[in-house]
């Protein structure tokens, strides 16, 4: 009775991160830019739910949504504004962007279209207990490495705006 | 044909049950921004030697449904250089996520709209979600004032995320299940976790103070500094819908509370009656409003680099050093109750002890300064 709706929430967030996705980059206006961003996040998130995979959604959600966009927003605040994009004027990026957006996409279209079977969800106990197994045994060590790196970001950051106390 | 509950088609009832849930949860966020309205008002008035609103109903209990009817009737203001989409969408981002909390909260043994395996990190995403709608807020006034308000909120509420975030797992660590009825479940008896994991609790309280953008850690919409800060431009019931908002997450960080560390529903004789959950779970949630008015009405407000030291520099290494010995101590006993609590006691007195401790100096200096002051007035009012 309601398979119908299982389609039609992937269309609305197809559209949601195609649509959101264009607009980032075609629009001047750098809050509606971010705000979009965090559109397209939310959208992925609501991919992830469909394929059963709420954990992922939820943390995307939390940290792409929650963190990364008011973080860039924290930044444009600070940051003077203007409504002309003058940086950009002079810059002649038109086909070197074409070019390698064909490279990306044609794989990219090749590797879609060769899917045959779609695995569908178990859905018993989510995927937190999955996740976290191999979070912690197959990839152990490039989960220390990630978070040694962020802790290094972290306190280079610190290092980089300390200014002499005197 | 197949028979829903209560003898409805099973298709309607799926329409229908989502229909009566959203219903209840904004039945409850209102009545219940409307009681603690009142209640505040009442508390602070008796905490501050005053009476409080008396004139409208009964004891003054009409006075916030007066007070709501005038907000509404309110004309709808909004400065001409404020940015449009954004002004008016951002009530809405900070309502929606607090409205959407209420699915997984465990009201009673069978009143939960949604048993969800992950519901403490669905309700830690959603609270997170928040901030976007007050930093978006204080953007769109095109205020100054407006603008450091937003501000202060994006570094206020990221900051203090990281402590609540580590409380919880400290708990979830010890329950195994981040369901929230799991958590419930666990802690049947008068042992509640409160007892085992005291740390984790006086973390999060502090840290969903901050959260919610209570007193002290109010800063985003400081009155006296910041002519209420994001809140600046908005009024009518666009202010109203911020309000609503702010008392829902209050209710929504109390009921994590008492589901978390006192045992949520459980009380006596809710084997025997099920519904007696409903308000055990909503005696112990208001136990926790009328905690955060207390302290709104006797703390003063924190300065940003106090704030911001204390969570950085307090917080958050204390709730990692109870993280580490949790989870040494959970795999080390078979039962880790005792040790658990007698670490956690440790460090709760470690926290309160050793922070007048560490500011002991400044400590000394305010006394001084004190001093002088009451001898000074005292050769003032000398004959």
């Amino acid at each position: 009775m309601f398979d119908f709706l299982e389609p039609f929430f992937f269309a609305v967030f197809s559209l949601g991160i195609i649509g959101a996705g264009v607009c980032v980059v075609m629009l001047r206006r750098i809050t509606a830019q971010a705000l979009l961003m965090a559109l397209t996040f939310a959208s992925m998130a609501g991919m992830f739910l469909l394929l059963g995979a709420e954990t992922i959604a939820l943390f995307q959600v939390l940290i792409y949504v929650g963190a990364i966009t008011i973080l860039i927003l924290f930044g444009v605040m600070f940051t003077k504004q203007d409504d002309r994009g003058y940086a950009l004027f002079f810059q002649k990026q038109t086909p070197w962007a074409a070019a390698f957006t064909l490279v990306i996409a044609v794989p990219v279209v090749f590797l879609a279209f060769s899917f045959k079977d779609a695995i569908t969800p178990s859905g018993k106990g989510g995927d937190l207990i999955p996740l976290a197994g191999s979070l912690f045994t197959d990839y152990a060590f490039p989960f220390e490495i990630a978070s040694v790196l962020l802790l290094a970001a972290l306190v280079g950051a610190i290092v980089l705006v300390k200014r002499d106390e005197q | 044909m197949p028979m829903g509950p209560f003898g409805i088609d099973p298709v309607i009832w799926a329409v229908l049950r989502l229909v009566i849930a959203v219903g209840l949860a904004v039945f409850l966020v209102l009545n219940g921004a409307l009681a603690q309205i009142f209640l505040e008002r009442k508390i602070q008035a008796v905490m501050q030697d005053r009476i409080g609103p008396y004139h409208t109903g009964p004891f003054g209990l009409l006075q916030t449904f007066a007070d709501a009817i005038k907000l509404i009737g309110k004309e709808d203001i909004r400065a001409r250089l404020t940015d449009a989409p954004f002004f008016l969408a951002a009530p809405a981002i900070v309502f929606s996520p607090m409205l959407a909390s209420f699915v997984v909260l465990p009201f009673g043994p069978d009143f939960v709209g949604a048993n969800l395996n992950v519901g403490l990190l669905y309700l830690t995403t959603l609270g997170s979600m928040t901030v976007l709608g007050i930093v978006i807020a204080g953007w769109a006034s095109n205020n100054k004032y407006s603008l450091m308000g937003g501000l202060r909120s994006a570094g206020q509420l990221i900051s203090y995320e990281v402590p609540q975030i580590l409380a919880l797992v400290t708990v979830v660590l010890y329950v195994g299940s981040l369901s929230m009825v799991d958590i419930t479940n666990s802690q049947p008896g008068p042992l509640v976790n409160v007892l085992i994991l005291p740390m984790a609790f006086v973390t999060y309280l502090i840290a969903a103070l901050a959260e919610t953008n209570r007193n002290p850690f109010d800063l985003p919409e400081a009155e006296s500094e910041l002519v209420a800060g994001f809140l600046t431009e908005y009024s009518g019931m666009r202010w109203g819908v911020f309000f609503v908002a702010e008392y829902g997450e209050v209710t929504v960080v109390s009921a994590i509370m008492a589901t978390l560390w006192f045992g949520g529903w459980h009380g006596p004789g809710v084997d025997a009656l099920p519904i007696l959950g409903v308000l055990w779970f909503t005696l112990k949630t208001y136990m926790f409003v009328l905690l955060f008015m207390w302290i709104r009405a006797t703390l003063p407000r924190l300065r940003i680099d106090q704030l911001m030291g204390f969570c950085w520099k307090v917080l958050i290494p204390l709730a990692l050093v109870n993280i580490m010995a949790t989870a040494v101590l959970i795999l080390a006993f078979a039962d880790p109750r005792l040790p658990l609590a007698i670490v956690n006691w440790i460090l709760v007195a470690a926290l309160v002890f050793g922070l007048p401790f560490t500011q002991r100096r400044r400590l000394l200096r305010f006394r001084a300064r004190t001093k002088e002051h009451v001898a000074m007035r005292d050769v003032r009012l000398a004959p």
